[in-house]
């Protein structure tokens, strides 16, 4: 046993002598040799004066995997670390974790509201905190339930209300989302087997054929209601969609959500920019027909 | 006469109630137009653009209170924003005069003047005969270079938290009655007193374009001016985050001027002018007593045959020695490790 | 304090001196000063790596670290001046007080016994690598026989001293910069610059991994040499690594019967030496 170990231990050691050759190879010849050719290509510096000239390689690596940087401000007491947004004037900091429960965003994208350029912003404001089947889901009849919680972003689980006096309005982490009699029983409307068949559906989307793909998307997107709540569902003073004191939100905030303030505004969009607000998905000519209706 | 006392009291009354409509009616529009955050304030607030980017719309209320624009109303630098939902914004323009009125001038605020500063500077899109260069896209405009200033108030002085002094705030309270009035203006002094970002973000700015290699090679600039700098110590203190070491402003700002107003090193009023390097080694706070010799040491060595050949065989002999010595020693390691494997197995046959 | 004794016997087991008290004090304070120089110097080399930036974070940061390499490397300098104190005494109370005695000593003779010290290198040291390399390269089983000091154990010695007045000088530069660049040219910090780093990178390898798998990590000596600490070694490293010198010692002490055979043969009595330093035998 002990000859073993020795035998062992040498083996390794001759395993750590090589790496350190390599290292010291790396820091010495190897720093020499680098200088070298990287002069040589620098002689090349007419065809890189090339590349400058003509437009940057927009590759998904470039755009998609290089862009997400972290920029670094040393405050002396703080260091504030945000996500770098070129040309950004004013600083973040906050970080949105992915939600890892949903599986609309991991298609749709967590700032999916892309529609209607007078409400977008709104609703990607709103998404952040409110799940997607929230608004997007009109659960009728047996299956309504009007219960609402939250889940973390980050876990997926249902948590206690995170909203705190001290914490400013959305840096919750968190989204509400609808609960649901499925199934027969009282359940969060994303329920597991929804989440397995989307996830099953993205693994093996390559080797699916044409109708068997529409026919796994007809059936994903089979609660989708064709009309989806809007802002005066839940921002109205009465029979608001939200139970905002259930959800744990103070009496000063239930009040401000459904003020003039915001319904007020909310009114204002219906009335005058975004007529067909209340139908998003519609067109103008199609909406006022329903209007009619 | 009743009816006539009568009616006046009226006509009073409603006079009185419709200035007061009026006035409740404006207060409220002015709070509207005014309550940018009351959307703003969200996280979310945001949308994919035109070309894929994201366009965060969301303020961050507490850190935007620490910035040196706190005082700036949201309509302040977005003028053209006036109503709901805000139609083709266009974008800021630092040169306008704001609502705050400079103390010493007494006239309106305004950064007209780093138009002026940069104009003059090496930065400028503008050659000297008044041509536009070229590539002018690739010289800096403010967003390049600055994002919202934050407060430090003597910041390095301090771990955990801004270097504010209740103590000094208290001096401050004698005479002055706004809290929120001592509280910006300490902060702004005292953030005044040093640069206002750490010699190692300040390097990360200049790096934006001095280290993009298309257009350093673009403008036939130097490689490697900010990794350079970074294997001084000076930079490597600043890695470490030292606020005390010159960053990249420190030698290239002629001593007493505008940051705005650098110049180019073959320009002789510059400081970085090969003969007058020296004044900026010689600041108070580094090496007052230097000799002019001083100046000759190479603040951005690079480890290039050409550029600097004395350097790289200097370097080149160190690093052979280095090689040469420790690869054959580590080499005959390898081998006694291996004598010793074999010799243990002769041995057990034994 | 205990006299030197040249072999000690203990437990029927013999030690031999190797280092005195006032030497092991010296390796002691070399060895300590040297890491933490290492430790403090070395992050700021490699300034872009995560373990350094956390290495030297612990260390104090940039407003300390620089502080206790100064003083770590102050009390080096003065080790490196004693040494050469302690050096230039034991010569001449050794060499040059007898050679006084018979006459004025020459250069010529001084030279000589300079090179004569066992600390010197000279051709034996060649011939031995060259017969190690045979050893090692399995066409001969016998290992070199080591006089008093290996050429091992002189590469160790000679490297600190190219060491320290490499570092050590351009270090003062650095530090003095001011004063350096009155009466020299200032491109003189930048070669200080190159020479002070690259030259720790090889002391730091160097001392790291070869001298420390000699007395430390060897099979021979693991987990750890004594002698740094003890100052006496074993018999059986003494046989195995300074053979020639053993017997020399052995005969001067009186112990010309108990020598053992040189190290690859077999002895007869050999196992019950072979209980300390070595784990495997």
């Amino acid at each position: 046993m002990k000859a073993f170990l020795t035998k062992l231990y040498i083996v390794s050691f001759m395993v750590l002598t090589l790496f350190f050759m390599v290292l010291t190879w790396n820091l010495t010849f190897g720093k020499l040799i680098e200088e070298q050719s990287r002069r040589k290509s620098d002689d090349q510096a007419d065809s890189l004066k090339a590349l400058a000239d003509g437009k940057e390689e927009q590759s998904f690596k470039k755009i998609i995997l290089e862009g997400d940087e972290k920029v670094k401000h040393y405050l002396g007491y703080r260091v504030l670390e945000e996500m770098k947004l070129e040309g950004h004037f004013h600083h973040i900091d906050y970080e949105m974790e992915p939600d890892n429960r949903s599986t609309c965003v991991e298609c749709h994208g967590d700032i999916p509201h892309d529609a209607k350029k007078e409400i977008r912003a709104f609703g990607n404001m709103h998404s952040a905190f409110i799940a997607c089947e929230t608004c997007h889901v009109r659960l009728e009849g047996d299956q309504k339930t009007g219960a609402f919680k939250w889940y973390g972003r980050k876990t997926g689980e249902i948590i206690p209300s995170p909203i705190k006096e001290d914490l400013a309005p959305g840096f919750y982490h968190a989204k509400i989302i609808p609960f649901g009699v499925i199934d027969g029983k009282l359940q969060r409307i994303d329920t597991q087997s929804q989440i397995d068949f989307a996830r099953e559906y993205q693994k093996s989307e390559k080797t699916l054929s044409d109708p068997q793909k529409a026919k796994a998307k007809k059936i994903i997107h089979k609660f989708v209601a064709e009309k989806a709540y809007v802002c005066e569902d839940c921002h109205r003073g009465k029979d608001s969609l939200l139970p905002f004191e259930n959800l744990g939100y103070s009496k000063k905030r239930v009040d401000l959500l459904v003020s003039s303030e915001v319904v007020g505004m909310i009114r204002d969009y219906t009335k005058f920019f975004v007529p067909e607000m209340l139908h998003p998905g519609l067109s103008e000519t199609e909406a006022k027909k329903l209007e009619k209706q | 006469m009743r009816c006539k006392k009568l009616l006046k009291y009226a006509a009073g009354i409603s006079a009185f109630v419709w200035v007061a409509v009026l006035f409740i009616f404006c207060e409220a529009r002015a709070a509207d137009i005014g309550n940018c955050l009351l959307c703003h304030k969200y996280p979310g607030l945001s949308r994919i653009d035109e070309n894929g980017d994201l366009k965060l719309l969301f303020i961050n209320e507490s850190v935007f209170n620490n910035s040196v624009h706190a005082n700036v109303k949201c309509e302040g630098c977005h003028p053209d924003i006036k109503k709901i939902p805000h139609e083709n914004v266009r974008k800021v323009d630092c040169m306008l005069e704001c609502h705050i009125i400079e103390p010493s001038s007494e006239k309106k605020f305004s950064h007209k003047d780093v138009e002026t500063f940069l104009s003059r500077s090496v930065h400028s899109k503008i050659d000297k005969e008044g041509k536009p260069k070229k590539y002018p896209e690739d010289y800096p405009d403010c967003k390049d270079c600055h994002d919202n200033p934050l407060y430090r108030p003597l910041s390095f002085f301090k771990k955990v938290r801004p270097g504010i002094s209740e103590i000094v705030l208290g001096r401050c309270r004698v005479c002055h009655k706004k809290d929120e009035f001592i509280f910006r203006f300490y902060n702004h002094i005292t953030t005044r007193l040093h640069a206002i970002r750490s010699p190692k973000n300040i390097a990360e700015v200049c790096a934006k374009c001095h280290e993009d290699p298309a257009l350093v090679a673009r403008h036939g600039l130097s490689r490697k001016a900010v990794s350079s700098y970074a294997e001084t110590f000076h930079g490597k203190a600043a890695n470490y985050l030292s606020e005390g070491i010159p960053d990249c402003l420190n030698c290239h700002v002629n001593i007493g001027e505008s940051v705005h107003q650098m110049l180019s090193h073959k320009n002789p009023e510059s400081i970085t002018f090969k003969d007058n390097k020296i004044k900026s080694c010689r600041m108070i706070d580094c090496h007052p007593h230097a000799s002019a010799k001083l100046a000759k040491y190479d603040v951005h060595p690079e480890f290039d045959k050409e550029k600097s050949p004395m350097e790289y065989y200097f370097t080149a002999f160190f690093l052979i020695l280095t090689g040469g010595t420790l690869l054959p020693l580590a080499g005959i390691m390898f081998l006694d490790l291996g004598r010793r494997l074999f010799s243990r197995k002769k041995e057990d046959k034994e | 304090m205990a006299q030197n004794y040249i072999i000690k016997v203990k437990d029927g087991k013999k030690y031999f001196l190797r280092f005195t008290v006032n030497q092991r004090l010296q390796h002691i304070i070399l060895a300590s000063t040297v890491i933490i120089l290492v430790l403090t110097g070395m992050p700021l080399k490699f300034h872009g790596t995560l373990w350094a930036s956390y290495l030297y974070e612990q260390l104090g940061g940039i407003s300390l670290a620089p502080i206790i390499h100064r003083v770590a490397a102050v009390i080096l300098l003065l080790l490196g001046g004693y040494h050469l104190g302690y050096l230039t005494y034991n010569f001449y109370v050794e060499e040059i007080v007898p050679l006084r005695k018979n006459g004025k000593p020459g250069l010529i003779a001084i030279t000589k016994a300079v090179l004569r010290q066992p600390i010197i290198p000279n051709l034996k040291d060649i011939r031995d690598i060259l017969d190690l390399l045979k050893y090692l390269f399995f066409l001969t089983d016998k290992k070199p026989l080591g006089a008093k000091y290996t050429w091992k154990e002189k590469f160790d010695y000679m490297a600190p001293f190219w060491g320290i007045v490499m570092i050590g000088s351009s270090g003062i530069v650095m530090w003095g910069q001011d004063l350096a660049t009155k009466i020299l040219p200032g491109e003189i910090i930048s070669f200080a610059l190159i020479v002070h780093s690259d030259e720790a990178l090889l002391a730091a390898l160097f001392l790291f991994f070869w001298h420390w798998y000699n007395v430390h990590f060897s099979t021979s000596v693991f987990p750890m040499g004594t002698v740094f600490l003890t100052g006496y070694l074993t018999e059986e490293l003494m046989v195995e690594e300074h053979y020639e010198y053993y017997v020399e010692v052995m005969t001067k002490e009186g112990f010309e019967n108990e020598i053992l055979p040189p190290p690859g043969v077999s002895a007869p009595h050999a196992p019950e030496n072979h209980e300390e330093g070595s784990p495997i035998s």
